[in-house]
């Protein structure tokens, strides 16, 4: 079983009086472990996608189902829940919280989740020694670099033990080579934990480091880009 | 714990937006605990001279019907001479009870031979009133010694051209309707405080307004209570006991017969109320003003928090908790300021002159416990409830719109 399944998911925007259309009818399914890009440009509906994936979103039309669950009936608290245990975020600002030293800000979604301090305190710390962080753990976001900002980010949304991560332009913010490191790190991170990530880019460079590049134009899949190598299928 | 670290550190990194609004708070604080503390002691002052000043008693006793229609008919309402015996038995026995004074009321015309004007004279018993008495509040003693003296307010001595030593003569009409007259003795003169009456009181022993009256009764009955005895609940214990002894009568207490206690109460009531609801408001507004800008600046955070899993319960909690962290900070603050003030009052050695008196008399402000509780208690409930507002904007946002604010 897929643990993603999206079945002729469509989304609109209402923007005014005039319905402007994101998704046009998306139907694919991710396994498990996969790495995988949502790869194109501005405005192909890769954000939007990734939001409903992410539960953070609804669809207007269409049917997402996580780990083999319909989340189109799920409320608002049932969707935070299952946010919290089964997705981690990364997001292309990094969004840590900026009053939180880095120890903290991976301490959130298990605090939120509801464990124990000093829980939350141990498992934090082994995933910010994970990402290479284990020095910095008392810093605050500002007294941060961009990379390890978002190495924070990455050791956040790996804390809970997610079934996916999603990560929506995670290197846009960052110079080529620290993009080239973070790809690298969550790269390993996925084979190490099994985890499945799922990431939106409009970079053909990262695309070579996908098991899978998802190629989005005008709110639909489409052929595979030119000049991007593909190491496995390329949904179309 | 995490929305009270989240609160307590987003404070202390908008640190000089929090400053304006937690001084905000510790001036309303102040304000509405110096003022509670003035009024307290006015009070206490108003309530001490009325009972004691005004030798008003904690208590008044008289037949039923005399408060409406005593002053028409005054014979009817008589206690007589065994009756008063009887009752001062009754209610000496009861716990508490420190004296009880008979009272005659009369009102006639005074005159110092050339000139006559009218009184109205209240008669008690020398040693029993003098009992209800306290140095610097209100009239001087009578002496039990001299049963013809008594006092003159003060413009009625002017009028008449007396002082003490003096020498006048009353003149009314005894209870069967016959003119009496009799000298009367100037022992003091004094100010009763309040124009209305000091042109026209006098003050006599009972022996003398009873002589005058030609009776041997007396209209009411002054009971002192223990100093801070209820008068409610002693009236509420006694009213019975006195009827199972065969006495109709009404009571009252001082606050009841004490208008002018009424009127200053009623004002520095109303007073009060308008400044708890200028402070309140101000309270209310400037946490309102200050979670918004923060709602406003914490957007992204909010998507953040939420995409995290956080429920939307809890983005609001986190924002009533730095509500009520600003309540609690500023109330304590006010609390600091409370006592600073209250301490260079003190040591100012600062005076006032209060519009019933013809001197001045020092600030006395009392910093009440219990009011600073009750305070600081509303103040934060009022800062978390003004936080949940901009709170419940914040846990409605949706999270792709604030993860897109920029």
């Amino acid at each position: 079983m897929a643990l993603i399944e999206l079945q002729d998911v469509r989304k609109t925007y209402r923007l005014g009086s005039t319905d402007v259309p994101a998704l046009r009818g998306v139907s694919l399914a991710i396994g498990r472990g996969e790495f995988t890009a949502l790869w194109g440009p501005s405005g192909s509906g890769k954000s939007s996608l990734l939001n409903l994936i992410g539960l953070v979103d609804r669809p207007s039309a269409g049917r997402v189902r996580i780990d083999g669950r319909d989340t189109g009936g799920l409320g608002d608290a049932a969707r935070a829940r299952l946010r919290n245990r089964a997705i981690g975020f990364v997001f292309q600002g990094f969004n840590l919280i900026a009053v939180l030293s880095a120890l903290e800000n991976v301490m959130l979604p298990l605090i939120i989740r509801g464990e124990s301090h000093s829980r939350a305190h141990l498992l934090a710390s082994q995933r910010l020694a994970e990402v290479g962080l284990a020095d910095f753990a008392r810093h605050r976001p500002d007294q941060l670099s961009g990379g390890q900002r978002q190495r924070v980010a990455i050791a956040r949304a790996l804390v809970t033990d997610p079934l996916l991560v999603v990560a929506d332009e995670p290197t846009a913010n960052l110079d080529a080579r620290t993009g080239q490191q973070v790809i690298e790190l969550m790269q390993a991170l996925n084979r190490s934990h099994g985890v499945t990530f799922l990431f939106s880019t409009h970079d053909p460079r990262l695309a070579t480091y996908m098991q899978r590049v998802i190629r989005l134009a005008d709110g639909a899949l489409h052929d595979a880009p030119d000049g991007i190598p593909l190491p496995q299928g390329v949904a179309a | 714990m995490i929305a009270f670290k989240l609160a307590l550190r987003n404070l202390w990194k908008n640190r000089r937006r929090s400053l304006a609004t937690l001084i905000a708070i510790a001036l309303g604080f102040a304000a509405i605990n110096l003022f509670a503390g003035y009024i307290h002691n006015s009070y206490n002052g108003l309530r001490l001279g009325s009972i004691y000043g005004e030798g008003l008693g904690h208590l008044t006793i008289a037949r039923k019907g005399f408060f409406e229609q005593g002053s028409l008919k005054p014979e009817q309402f008589l206690f007589s001479e065994t009756e008063l015996a009887r009752l001062t038995q009754v209610l000496g026995a009861e716990a508490g009870v420190q004296v009880v004074s008979p009272r005659l009321s009369a009102s006639g015309l005074v005159s110092n031979g050339k000139l006559s004007t009218i009184f109205i004279a209240e008669g008690e018993d020398p040693a029993l009133a003098n009992r209800i008495w306290r140095r610097g509040m209100g009239r001087p003693k009578l002496d039990p010694a001299q049963p013809g003296a008594g006092l003159v307010s003060r413009v009625l001595a002017e009028r008449l051209g007396v002082k003490a030593g003096g020498n006048l003569v009353t003149l009314s009409n005894t209870l069967e309707g016959q003119i009496n007259a009799l000298d009367l003795d100037v022992l003091r003169v004094w100010d009763t405080g309040t124009a209305a009456t000091n042109d026209k009181s006098l003050r006599l022993p009972l022996s003398y307004v009873q002589k005058l009256l030609d009776t041997r009764g007396a209209s009411r009955v002054v009971v002192l209570l223990d100093e801070d005895a209820d008068a409610d609940a002693a009236r509420a214990v006694l009213a019975p006991r006195l009827a199972a002894a065969g006495f109709e009568v009404d009571i009252k207490t001082w606050v009841e017969l004490s208008n002018y206690y009424r009127q200053v109460k009623r004002l520095f009531d109303l007073i009060f109320a308008f400044l708890f609801v200028i402070v309140f408001v101000v309270v209310l507004m400037s946490i309102i003003n200050t979670l918004s800008m923060s709602v406003m600046e914490r957007v992204r955070e909010i998507g953040t928090l939420r995409a995290l899993g956080m429920q939307r319960w809890a983005v609001v909690r986190i924002f009533a908790a730095e509500g009520s962290l600003l309540g609690l900070l500023g109330s304590l603050g006010g609390v600091v300021l409370t006592l600073l003030v209250k301490l260079l009052i003190t040591l100012g050695h600062v005076s006032y002159t209060p519009p019933s008196s013809s001197s001045p008399v020092p600030l006395s402000i009392s910093v009440l416990p219990s009011m600073l509780g009750v305070t600081l208690l509303v103040l934060c409930l009022v800062a978390t409830l003004a936080a949940c507002w901009p709170a419940r904007r914040a846990a409605h946002i949706e999270i792709v719109d604030a993860l897109g604010h920029v």
